[in-house]
């Protein structure tokens, strides 16, 4: 078995090599704009509103609106972080969606703490519910509403995809503003269902494709595949969402500067940077 | 101070996890082994938390009087009965045959008759999203009803044609969507997980 040494020795030697044998196709100039393409497209994917978002994801900006009426209407909003959960035993891509769904929770919990509606959280998983309970405490005091707090609570209402469906469909239908954001699965249409058509108002996200029917249909406002990532980002504070574009950016110039260098070094007759690198 | 030192230990964790996964070393794989462990005792004692927090949850309700009796005592005595099949003396726990039973004749046909719904909501959402008008919802029923124009049992030449009409559909820009959405995902996922390694959180709005 190779050593890690002479691992990365043949690493270095097999990409110096693969760019001694390479040419340009299509000049510096295009090359150099091709190569441009990943960096917007990483800083579209990851700048938030500042600049690149041209639309409401989700009508997010929308939910404060749709909080007033509730509370004019004296009724009540609820949220499910879907049923993939965090520890439960799925796949990460799902588990993941929960997570990016916790920051859209924030949003929708701080409107609700402003305008006064109690919230209702319900989740299939207990540290879901714990990270909900966090979420919820952190809401109502950046608005500076604690009074307001014993009107909001997180329920776990079971392990299962099956309860996640069947618990949607017990609750009574009395919300101002349902959202379902999160991973969903074959329970999906029940969930949806079950929260956001007896409500006045709602959204749904997931970026589960099998299930993407249900929040273009059920929601006034739809997250579906990317968007329920992206979301997140929309809704970060303008300091951290500069922080990870810059980050981002400055791996990339890096990448790209790795590149040029090397091939021109190579380009100039220079010695094989493998050998350089390893001593040998 | 203290998101740093959270996302400090998530990527240590996420690199200790990494490491052992492309590199052979004894040391390493115990240490990857201890943490995985500790994530399998953590899971374990979030479920049991859980169950305990529901339960106690639905007795309050019932102690209450809350409007919800009917369901605290449906799940109440679910989680009863379930308990005593499991824990009663000379029980083999949760390979016991009355575990067994209660799970075969009652937990899977509630969840086949749940998932049963599903048709039923289906259609329910379609009204749904026709009287709410969106565009997404209109172009979503109007490519189900070219869909199932397509798919309708019709022999012969005529049926031929939509037949290859729906595998096309299927095969090109159907798979054509699915995978954009997928790559998108992919790319967003990593730049989710990127800013969660790097502790960029949402600020308030």
């Amino acid at each position: 078995m190779p050593n890690i040494g002479e691992f990365a020795a043949w690493l270095v030697g097999l990409i110096a090599g693969a760019m001694e044998d390479s040419s340009m196709r299509l000049g510096p100039v295009s090359t150099i704009a091709l190569l441009l393409v990943p960096l917007v497209l990483l800083s579209l994917v990851a700048r938030p509103r500042a600049r690149w978002a041209g639309r409401d994801l989700g009508r997010l900006a929308a939910v404060g609106h749709a909080m007033a009426r509730a509370a004019e209407s004296g009724t009540t909003a609820i949220v499910s972080l879907g049923s993939a959960g965090i520890t439960r035993a799925t796949g990460a891509l799902d588990r993941l969606q929960t997570v990016a769904a916790l920051p859209i929770l924030a949003h929708v919990a701080r409107a609700a703490a402003r305008a006064g509606v109690p919230l209702r959280v319900i989740t299939n998983d207990p540290i879901a519910a714990l990270l909900a309970e966090g979420v919820l405490i952190d809401a109502h005091r950046r608005t500076n509403t604690p009074e307001r707090a014993v009107n909001s609570s997180v329920e776990f209402v079971g392990e299962g995809r099956p309860v996640a469906g069947a618990s949607a469909m017990a609750l009574p239908g009395d919300h101002g503003v349902a959202v379902v954001a999160g991973g969903l699965a074959e329970e999906g249409m029940l969930v949806l269902g079950g929260l956001l058509a007896p409500s006045s108002w709602g959204i749904g996200g997931t970026a589960a494709m099998s299930q993407a029917v249900g929040p273009l249909l059920e929601a006034d406002g739809v997250m579906i595949g990317p968007e329920l990532f992206q979301a997140p980002a929309d809704l970060a504070g303008s300091h951290d969402a500069r922080l990870a574009v810059h980050a981002a950016n400055r791996l990339l110039w890096t990448a790209i500067a790795v590149i040029l260098i090397a091939s021109l070094a190579v380009a100039a007759g220079a010695p094989d940077p493998a050998g350089f690198l390893t001593s040998r | 101070m203290r998101r740093s030192l959270t996302a400090g230990l998530a990527l240590a964790t996420g690199t200790i996890l990494l490491l052992d996964l492309l590199i052979l070393n004894p040391s390493l794989e115990l240490l990857a082994g201890g943490l995985v462990e500790l994530l399998i005792l953590l899971a374990a004692a979030a479920a049991v938390g859980g169950a305990a927090t529901l339960g106690a949850h639905h007795l309050r309700d019932l102690a209450r009087g809350g409007p919800d009796r009917w369901g605290a005592v449906t799940l109440v005595g679910g989680m009863g009965l379930i308990l005593v099949a499991g824990l009663r003396p000379g029980s083999t726990g949760s390979s016991d045959p009355a575990v067994n039973w209660l799970v075969s004749a009652l937990l899977v046909p509630i969840a086949s008759s749940l998932f049963a719904l599903v048709f039923l909501f289906l259609l329910g959402a379609v009204r749904r999203g026709l009287s709410i008008g969106t565009r997404e919802a209109t172009v979503t029923v109007a490519a189900a009803g070219v869909m199932v124009v397509l798919l309708l049992p019709i022999g012969g030449a005529p049926g031929a044609g939509l037949a290859t009409a729906a595998a096309w559909v299927r095969d090109v820009p159907l798979a054509a969507v699915f995978r954009g959405l997928l790559i998108g995902i992919a790319i967003l996922v990593s730049v989710s997980a990127a800013r969660i390694l790097l502790g960029v959180g949402s600020a308030d709005d």
